[in-house]
């Protein structure tokens, strides 16, 4: 730009000494030459910035699209396998069969009340929503005993339920959680695979399928039962399964749907039931005793303890990556 | 024209004719009781069936219509002897709705034409009853009168007289023997459970005996603490019927459970501790085998109308009482537990968008 203006000037000084024929003076020759640093930096100024934008414009999109394809792809946050098919699919038998009982059960239990009617009549009578509920209460059956035979002879099975039995943990979990509530300590509890709130929610519907399935059999064959049992036994067995039945039925609107649904961290809903996976960010959250162990296993199996660097491989005949799968 | 006049002179004597029925003053029955004032004047029907025709002058005037004439009524005896035998009497020619002369007409008692009765008269059944034949002939009389056919305290046996086998059942239950023996006034009579004019088959759904109503009907007395206290029984009966399986699926509408009756019998209903008694202990396994196969004694080890909200239901009141307790003290624990983490959460939301811990 200096050059340039050099340049002018002396060209300007040339032909305006030529025309005087004779020589500017100093005091001139510094107007000149600051009048010409103005107009020369204005017009160069604005044709700079128009020839910058014209070539730029002409050569961004291509630049962009070559790096986009250049980029490496993003890392997607690592998912755990938390549930298998095997128990996702007992989970689905099971809440199929509680809700049908559920709908078709409580306005026996609530048969004062005027909504109750409505709903037998919907379901086609009360005789149809008998049936509804005896094909409710097999499925029932039929998880529960599945179950049975799977916490008995299937390897995960076996895990978990020996990682769901109650521990002085637990207790010691609840009392930290509690603390933690209440602000008097930030320490949160670390919980292994199963959570006490798990825990709960499992022996919970343990509790409810012994009492459901027992009391109601003997209610479904109360000739059967007639037989051996006193009419005030059957009285006692009708007690329990109403009461039992509301018990259940709050626990899971309450409990069961609070944590897995509105809860505001899972709202509108936790879709592990369906994919079985966890995501990173949970499962240190929420397992973080679990996730130490994975990493520990992975460690030790000469695996890089960064996953992020690596997506999980899961053996196809794994059903959680617990770092035990052999 | 001479043949309308005629038409015009025949009903107009018509009308007046039957104007001045309805008001005629009391006149001598002298000429009737020439032959039906003796008390052996009768006749054999076709069916050789002996039908008395005495009607005694002093019972007629012991009635309500004992200002009227024999004619007021057998408006069709024209003559002496009568050429044609004389209809059975229809009380409508004067009793009805809006009736000049005051004669006693509802619309209740026009549910008659409705009622079972009613329309087996209308289909021309000879033996469905008439007005008459419940409310007396000769001899009627106001209901409050303790002469009258349809008095409270004789209903059983105006209805009995067709309804022979009911009647016969009736008179040796529990409510029957109190009525006839003692005179009590809270047992129901016929009309009681079944109504009056409105009477309906049991198996038509708009009576007040069709199955599904009758724990209905039964609770007008059971249910009243006022009556049931009298006699010591309990008045829950109703309330733990309703409860009960039995109750519950007969309110959804299942035709087929127990109800009442089912169990306690309909019109030989007797004490519990009557050997007779459909729910006498002993007699338990075979009433409730009549739907429970197999029933045996079992089915009476314990109370059967249970409220396990009482004290009185033993073992099934602990075993409601202890789970009410474990519901309550559950919930208790879990909504707390929701709240203090709901809470915290809100807590820690607050402090990430302030940047700054609460104080």
């Amino acid at each position: 730009m200096a050059r340039l203006e050099k340049q002018i000037e002396e060209n300007l000084l040339t032909r305006i000494e030529a025309e005087l024929d004779g020589e500017v003076s100093e005091d001139t020759r510094v107007l000149i030459r600051e009048k010409l640093r103005v107009k020369v930096r204005q017009e160069m100024g604005e044709q700079i910035d128009r020839i910058t934008d014209e070539i730029a414009a002409g050569v961004l999109q291509p630049e962009r699209e070559r790096l986009a394809e250049e980029k490496p792809p993003v890392v997607k946050e690592e998912e755990f396998l938390r549930l298998g098919i095997n128990i996702r699919i007992q989970h689905m038998f099971l809440f199929t069969s509680v809700l049908t009982l559920i709908v078709t059960g409580l306005p026996l239990r609530f048969a004062e009340l005027g909504w109750s009617e409505t709903v037998i009549r919907l379901l086609g009578g009360i005789e149809n929503s008998r049936l509804i509920h005896r094909i409710g209460a097999s499925g029932l059956m039929g998880v529960a005993a599945y179950h049975f035979l799977y916490t008995l002879f299937s390897r995960q099975g076996r895990r978990d339920f020996f990682l769901l039995l109650p521990r002085p943990k637990d207790a010691l979990d609840v009392f930290t959680m509690i603390k933690h509530f209440l602000g008097i300590s930030e320490e949160r509890p670390k919980f292994g695979r199963f959570s006490y709130i798990e825990k709960f929610d499992y022996w919970a519907v343990y509790w409810g399928c012994v009492i459901m399935i027992g009391s109601g059999l003997l209610l479904w064959f109360q000739d059967f039962s007639l037989r051996f049992l006193p009419k005030f036994g059957l009285d006692i067995t009708k007690e329990a399964h109403r009461d039992e039945a509301l018990l259940a039925t709050l626990a899971i609107i309450i409990w069961h749907f609070y944590n897995v649904h509105l809860n505001p961290d899972k709202f509108p809903g936790s879709l592990t039931w369906l994919t079985g996976k966890i995501s990173k960010h949970e499962i240190m959250e929420e397992h973080a005793l679990e996730y130490e162990e994975i990493m520990d296993a992975r460690a030790k199996n000469g695996g890089p303890r960064n996953e992020d660097a690596c997506q999980v491989k899961t053996p196809p005949d794994c059903e959680t990556v617990s770092g035990r799968c052999d | 024209m001479s043949r309308f006049i005629l038409q015009f002179c025949a009903v107009a004597l018509f009308v007046f004719a039957g104007v001045t029925v309805c008001y005629a003053q009391p006149v001598d029955l002298q000429k009737c009781t020439i032959c039906h004032g003796k008390p052996g004047h009768k006749r054999i029907d076709d069916s050789g069936h002996v039908q008395s025709l005495f009607v005694d002058e002093k019972i007629l005037k012991g009635s309500v219509h004992a200002v009227r004439a024999c004619t007021d009524c057998h408006a069709d005896v024209t003559e002496i002897p009568h050429r044609v035998l004389p209809k059975k009497v229809n009380c409508t020619r004067c009793h009805y709705l809006g009736n000049p002369v005051g004669a006693p007409q509802d619309v209740d008692y026009q549910a008659y034409l409705k009622s079972v009765h009613g329309r087996a008269a209308a289909n021309g059944k000879k033996d469905a009853p008439w007005c008459q034949d419940c409310h007396g002939n000769h001899n009627i009389k106001a209901h409050t009168n303790p002469g009258s056919n349809i008095f409270r305290d004789s209903i059983p046996k105006t209805c009995g007289r067709c309804h022979v086998d009911i009647y016969a059942q009736y008179r040796e239950s529990v409510h029957g023997e109190a009525l006839i023996a003692k005179g009590n006034q809270d047992v129901p009579v016929c009309t009681s459970c079944h109504g009056e004019h409105n009477i309906l088959a049991p198996t038509d759904p708009g009576s007040t005996v069709y199955p599904s109503h009758v724990a209905e009907a039964c609770s007008h007395c059971h249910a009243a603490e006022t009556i049931m206290g009298k006699y010591g029984i309990e008045s829950e009966q109703v309330a733990t019927y309703d409860e009960s399986f039995h109750g519950i699926a007969g309110k959804f509408g299942s035709a087929t459970v127990a109800n009442c009756a089912s169990c306690h019998g309909v019109h030989d209903i007797r004490r519990p501790n009557d050997p007779k008694s459909s729910v006498y202990i002993d007699n338990i396994p075979k009433t409730c085998g009549r739907c429970h196969e197999g029933a045996n004694i079992n089915y009476a080890k314990g109370k059967i109308h249970v409220d396990a909200k009482k004290k009185e239901a033993g073992i099934v009141y602990y075993v409601a009482f202890a789970f009410k307790w474990l519901t309550i003290l559950t919930m208790i624990g879990l909504i707390a537990h929701i709240m203090l983490d709901l809470n915290k959460k809100a807590k820690n939301s607050r402090q990430r968008k302030t940047g700054q811990p609460d104080a």
